[in-house]
């Protein structure tokens, strides 16, 4: 038993950094195109865009490449996203090669989590941040993040979830981690005790990343 | 003071909406001033365009002689944060606490933690919230909740405070509250209140002069008492006419008609100099007619007391004498 553990610290370190340093880059990322679709949008009320169609192409952009990339299966966007992989990490193997595709793929859906949590914001709460005197940026900074932080917190748990399988995908085409281990032992040698042990593994992380999740979101939460 | 001048306003859209029409109306400092009308009438719009949350099509805003429509970014921000507001659905941070909430105005006017904390807390006992100070808006009443979003729109001591339709989702009791408080606050800071509601009974408690708006235009503008005693326009009768009995009179009046075709309906107004006589004694006495009252009160209203009564004469040709004999004693009757 020991042995096995032995040989899966290095594929477990593996899945953490490929779950973890994509969904910080993506949160970051889909934070600020979440962000800029949601303050663009005509009828947000945020700033007035029926004077300046820029602001109307910059959304309607933005909007598109969203859905475009979430559109994408994971593992033909992965494919696609091969040569930026190679020109940003040399190598087209390894974990860290696998961080820019499930950027990619986490990006645009962690943005739509931040339009679908801003959306739910009373329209009246906004306008009355206007009122009293607050701009754009103070606006995004101090009342759509804080009135938004549960179904943020939601959001970021999901990407999480999502993350870990993808990564495990990923781990299957050569960038390690316990999606690979599986594939090696269970696929190639039939090894199902490795099988089922990295399985196992994988659901406690998703639980892990759930509940911690959900206590987050509650302690937030003082609707 | 507020004026507006030729201001217009129309939503373009599928449909284009002629929101505001052409309104011309001059506020006074320290003034209570209601604006009343059936919904649709273009009186959210109207208040909103005076902290430009909306912006006009047409004319001019002036706030003490500066024309808020030509400003842009920080002049317009330095200028909202003159003008308090308050709204029918509260509209307060649902994560910030109390106390949080009132500072918030401070909060983003960059006033360093200390400052506004200690203003937050004395705004928020003038209020009556002090034993609330540290909860979430959650498990707080609608007054309550209410009372924190006027504690937020005054901590930075504006010149204007617009109220949105403030008291309608209100119980009769709270908004009662609530209208004192207006009141007490006007008094106190001398604040100009510019308040919009489609509940005349709000506006005859505590407004000085009142606007009616139908359609997005102005109908009538004059002081609280001259319109409850002296309506000019067929939709300001029939919105005090609702106010004065809770019953609607138009129905009342058919109906009486249908029954006694040579009775009439008549609205006596009595104001504050006659109200102590016993006039209709009186003139029940001197013109010997059978008078049967049919809805009578008193309201009270920033000029003072205002008593209306609704009163049926079953049979009588010679209507002219009775209304004579009324304005002798200076008591307005009209016939409905």
């Amino acid at each position: 038993m020991a042995e096995i553990f032995e040989t899966l610290k290095e594929p477990i370190y593996e899945t953490l950094y490929l779950t973890f340093v994509p969904l910080l880059l993506s949160v970051i990322f889909g934070f600020i195109i979440g962000t800029i679709i949601f303050i663009t949008a005509s009828d947000t009320a945020i700033i007035d865009t029926s004077k300046s169609p820029l602001l109307r192409i910059i959304n309607r952009i933005a909007d598109a490449l969203v859905n475009i990339f979430r559109s994408i299966p994971y593992l033909i966007l992965l494919i696609w996203v091969l040569p930026i992989t190679n020109a940003l990490t040399g190598s087209m193997i390894g974990a860290a090669s696998a961080v820019p595709s499930l950027v990619f793929s986490a990006t645009p859906f962690f943005a739509r989590m931040v339009v679908i949590a801003f959306k739910e914001i009373d329209k009246g709460t906004i306008e009355a941040s206007k009122a009293l005197g607050a701009n754009t940026f103070q606006i995004i900074f101090k009342v759509l993040i804080e009135e938004s932080k549960p179904a943020l917190i939601s959001g970021i748990t999901v990407t999480a979830i999502n993350l870990v399988s993808y990564s495990a995908m990923a781990g299957a085409v050569g960038a390690g981690g316990l999606g690979f281990e599986a594939f090696q032992y269970g696929l190639a040698r039939h090894d199902n005790e490795m099988m089922l042990i990295t399985t196992i593994l994988i659901v406690i992380l998703v639980f892990i990343i759930q509940i911690t999740g959900d206590l987050l979101c509650k302690k937030v939460d003082k609707r | 003071m507020i004026e507006f001048k030729n201001v217009s306003k129309t939503f373009d859209g599928k449909k284009k909406v002629e929101a505001v029409k052409n309104v011309n109306l001059k506020i006074n400092d320290g003034e209570i001033f209601g604006i009343v009308g059936y919904s649709g009438a273009g009186k959210s719009t109207l208040i909103r365009l005076v902290n430009q949350l909306e912006k006009v099509t047409e004319g001019s805003i002036l706030i003490d002689g500066v024309d808020v429509v030509k400003l842009k970014g920080k002049d317009l921000i330095k200028e909202r944060q003159n003008i308090g507001m308050i709204f029918q659905h509260f509209n307060l941070l649902w994560s910030k606490t109390v106390l949080e909430n009132i500072a918030f105005p401070l909060e983003i006017a960059h006033v360093d933690k200390k400052t506004r904390l200690e203003k937050a807390k004395a705004m928020a006992i003038e209020v009556g919230l002090e034993e609330k100070m540290n909860v979430y808006p959650s498990s707080l009443s609608g007054g309550q909740k209410q009372r924190v979003a006027i504690a937020r729109a005054l901590v930075l001591n504006p010149k204007i405070l617009l109220c949105d339709e403030a008291t309608s989702a209100l119980d009769p009791k709270t908004t009662e509250d609530i209208l004192d408080l207006l009141k007490k606050i006007n008094q106190k800071y001398h604040i100009t209140i510019l308040m919009i509601t489609h509940q005349m009974e709000t506006v005859q408690k505590i407004c000085h002069r009142l606007a009616v708006m139908a359609l997005g235009e102005v109908v009538e503008v004059n002081t609280v008492d001259n319109i409850f005693t002296d309506p000019k326009e067929e939709l300001t009768k029939q919105l005090i006419q609702t106010v004065d009995t809770g019953l609607d009179v138009k129905k009342m009046a058919t109906n009486l008609k249908e029954k006694y075709p040579d009775g009439h309906l008549l609205r006596i107004t009595f104001e504050n100099k006659n109200s102590e006589e016993p006039i209709l004694y009186e003139i029940i006495n001197k013109l010997n007619i059978p008078i049967n009252i049919v809805s009578a009160n008193i309201k009270n209203t920033q000029a003072g007391a205002l008593g209306v009564m609704y009163i049926h004469i079953k049979m009588r040709s010679d209507i002219g004498i009775v209304l004579e004999e009324f304005a002798k004693y200076g008591v307005k009757a009209e016939v409905i």
